[in-house]
């Protein structure tokens, strides 16, 4: 009970007028950054990671939770106007919204997506609030030998959901688990892999990383790109000129989508963003799928389907929600987004675990609120006000956007530590990124592996000296043994079950060609 | 038949660099005196795991670059590679040069490398200037804090 009068105390702290201007602040942000191709919410936390050292936790945690959520609903702005999705999580709503867009509707499009982003969001939040309070009490539960599988089960599903490219998922999340081994031990205090210099003894700060990693390297990419310029064509943003009141779902059109459409992709969005690394893609994919199988209209799938929009909008805002629980709990972010609020916990010097929900709730309640209030109030209220300028976002020089993103990524990662080797070392792990990113590597792996390397290691050595060298206390210790079993079924299914499947579907093929 | 050879020499050379980061890694781990006995899962032990996990994998990776033709990675090469250069300079003239007149150049050296404003150069430098400023606006007076300056000046 007290949890949920920290939480309404968490709405009072947000309507404080400093709070509030930070979260619209970083709805704006989240927007612009969510909206522009190439750019997104990870990016643009990253940038502003440096940043919170300067600021209180609580308009820093409300600042993120406004970015994240607008930047994964304004992914749908230019895949709907352009076919240009701003955040990989809106693939699925440029197929059907650019449908849309081309039939003279996209105005109806952004409003439904802004509908279903608005019901996930506020769905995903009201879901956070309300297990909060049984999560910590579960996590309560689990003991050192469990805490070691559940981290084991979420390094796993982070390399084997890159369906296609697992050697390379792995690649990236053990170079992320090298990277976290520089410094000193976890447990002994001996320095590792400092090669005898001093300023490698006390480790390698996340910082650096996510600078490097989602800002130096995005500057990189672009140069390597070379498209010119990323305006987009002054006929295609006057075409797309549009009024207020063709944002407006109809009655009869939200009737035909149907609750049930909204309900159950924000449910399945929620349960996959507890999922470590698998984000809002994923959520967006998975829902769109069960939602063209269970739809009446199936043929309208790919045409413009109205319904695809909304389980696509409402599972990947669902999923911010989601995103949050196995990062407040166990310092597993879902997500890379939540991978960076969880760097501006730590700087501030909060530790995950149900603890700091019993402790520290008046911190943290704001930011449920804040996410809450971005997808009920924020999303509609953008939609109306600056929905007929949408894709003019877009038409920002890209020498002068990119520019400025390196300028921030610098010298935020100076003023962090007021430290030129921090600037170096950015540099260097953007350099490494770029051609992570150039070959197809998934870099959020990289984070994930970095953040989580530390945690499998601690909680591995610390279950075997407490069992005195024993292996089997993985197996006998009843929560470790319940997430190797669903390590193993997720394994199956998404490995084993799907090259088995990979391989028939070889075979027939084969036969069936003369 | 030469482009292609050329192009998956080209892909093989990120694995390879990582196998060789890799070889290193492992050399370091041996390196590790731990104070005290663990048993087999000590100090040295995840390190370890990791550079064998990162060999087979690298191993498949090499292997499967053999075979595909996959072209991709394709782009400019000369951009990255300046704006890896002006950067390099900016983080070393940042101290010296103070903010101010070390973001003017970066910012400029960026526009220059991105084609911002190509042929108006001084119509380059206001918005250099104009970048500069915003940002020193947002550092110093929103955030409030002290960015280095030239003989404390600027």
């Amino acid at each position: 009970m007290d949890f949920f009068l920290e939480l309404s105390q968490g709405f009072a702290t947000l309507a404080r007028p400093d709070v509030l201007a930070y979260m619209v602040l970083g709805f704006v942000i989240g927007t612009f950054f969510g909206a522009v191709p190439g750019l997104t919410s990870v990016l643009a936390i990253a940038l502003l990671l440096p940043i919170t050292y300067s600021m209180d936790v609580v308009p820093a945690l409300v600042m993120c939770a406004a970015i994240f959520m607008s930047g994964m609903y304004a992914g749908s702005i230019t895949a709907t106007t352009i076919n240009i999705p701003g955040a990989p999580s809106s693939m699925m709503t440029a197929i059907e919204g650019h449908a849309l867009m081309k039939k003279g509707e996209g105005a109806n499009a952004l409003g439904h997506a802004a509908l279903g982003s608005m019901i996930g969001g506020s769905l995903g939040a009201l879901l956070l609030m309300a297990l909060m309070p049984l999560a910590a009490k579960a996590s309560l539960l689990i003991q050192t030998p469990g805490k070691f599988s559940l981290v084991l089960f979420a390094l796993v599903v982070i390399v084997i959901v890159q369906r296609d490219a697992i050697a390379k998922g792995l690649i990236a999340t053990m170079l992320g688990v090298m990277i976290a081994t520089i410094g000193i031990d976890v447990m002994q205090p001996i320095p590792r892999f400092n090669f005898g210099t001093e300023m490698l003894v006390e480790g390698i700060d996340m910082m650096p990383i996510i600078i490097g990693t989602f800002a130096i390297s995005e500057v990189l990419y672009q140069a390597h790109q070379n498209q010119g310029d990323l305006r987009i064509s002054l006929s295609q943003a006057a075409s797309s000129i549009i009024r207020r009141r063709d944002f407006l779902p109809s009655f009869a059109q939200i009737r035909e989508i149907g609750i049930v459409t909204y309900l159950k992709s924000a449910l399945l969005g929620y349960g996959i963003g507890i999922l470590p690394g698998v984000g809002g893609s994923m959520a967006a994919f998975v829902a769109y799928a069960d939602a063209k199988r269970r739809s009446r209209r199936p043929d309208d799938y790919g045409k413009g389907s109205r319904e695809g929009i909304a389980a696509a909008e409402a599972a990947n805002n669902s999923m911010c929600g989601g995103a949050f629980v196995p990062m407040l709990m166990f310092g597993i972010p879902g997500d890379p987004t939540t991978a960076i609020v969880l760097g501006v916990l730590v700087i501030n010097g909060l530790q995950p675990g149900p603890r700091l929900l019993e402790t520290q709730t008046d911190l943290i309640a704001p930011m449920f609120a804040s996410l809450l209030v971005s997808a009920l109030v924020l999303i509609p209220l953008t939609l109306f006000l600056l929905g007929p300028w949408f894709v003019r976002i877009v038409s920002i020089p890209k020498g002068l956007l990119y520019a400025s993103i390196a300028v921030v990524a610098l010298v935020g990662s100076y003023v962090a530590t007021f430290s030129i080797f921090q600037m170096a070392l950015a540099l260097l792990f953007g350099v490494f990124a770029f051609f992570l990113r150039q070959q197809n590597y998934p870099t959020v792996s990289l984070l994930l592996g970095f953040i989580l390397g530390p945690d499998l290691e601690q909680y591995l050595r610390r279950s075997l000296s407490l069992s005195d060298g024993d292996p089997t206390v993985f197996l006998t210790s009843p929560d470790s043994l319940f997430f190797l079993a669903l390590l193993a079924v997720f394994v199956y299914f998404m490995v084993i079950r799907k090259s088995k499947q990979a391989g028939i579907e070889g075979k027939t093929t084969v036969e069936s060609d003369p | 038949m030469a482009m292609r050879e050329m192009r998956w020499r080209k892909r093989l050379l990120f694995p390879l660099f990582l196998l060789v980061l890799t070889t290193i890694y492992v050399g370091a781990t041996f390196q590790i005196t731990p104070q005290f006995s663990e048993g087999v899962v000590g100090p040295r032990f995840l390190p370890l795991l990791a550079a064998l996990l990162m060999y087979a994998a690298l191993v498949h990776v090499i292997r499967r670059e053999l075979v595909s033709d996959d072209e991709s990675g394709k782009g400019a090469f000369w951009q990255p590679v300046a704006v890896v250069l002006a950067t390099a300079a900016y983080i070393a003239l940042f101290k010296p040069f103070g903010y101010s007149l070390a973001t003017l150049l970066y910012v400029y050296a960026l526009f220059h490398i991105f084609h911002y404003q190509q042929g108006r150069p001084l119509r380059r430098l206001l918005y250099a200037i104009a970048v500069t400023a915003v940002f020193y606006g947002l550092f110093t007076l929103v955030f409030g804090i002290r960015l280095p300056t030239l003989l404390d000046v600027i």
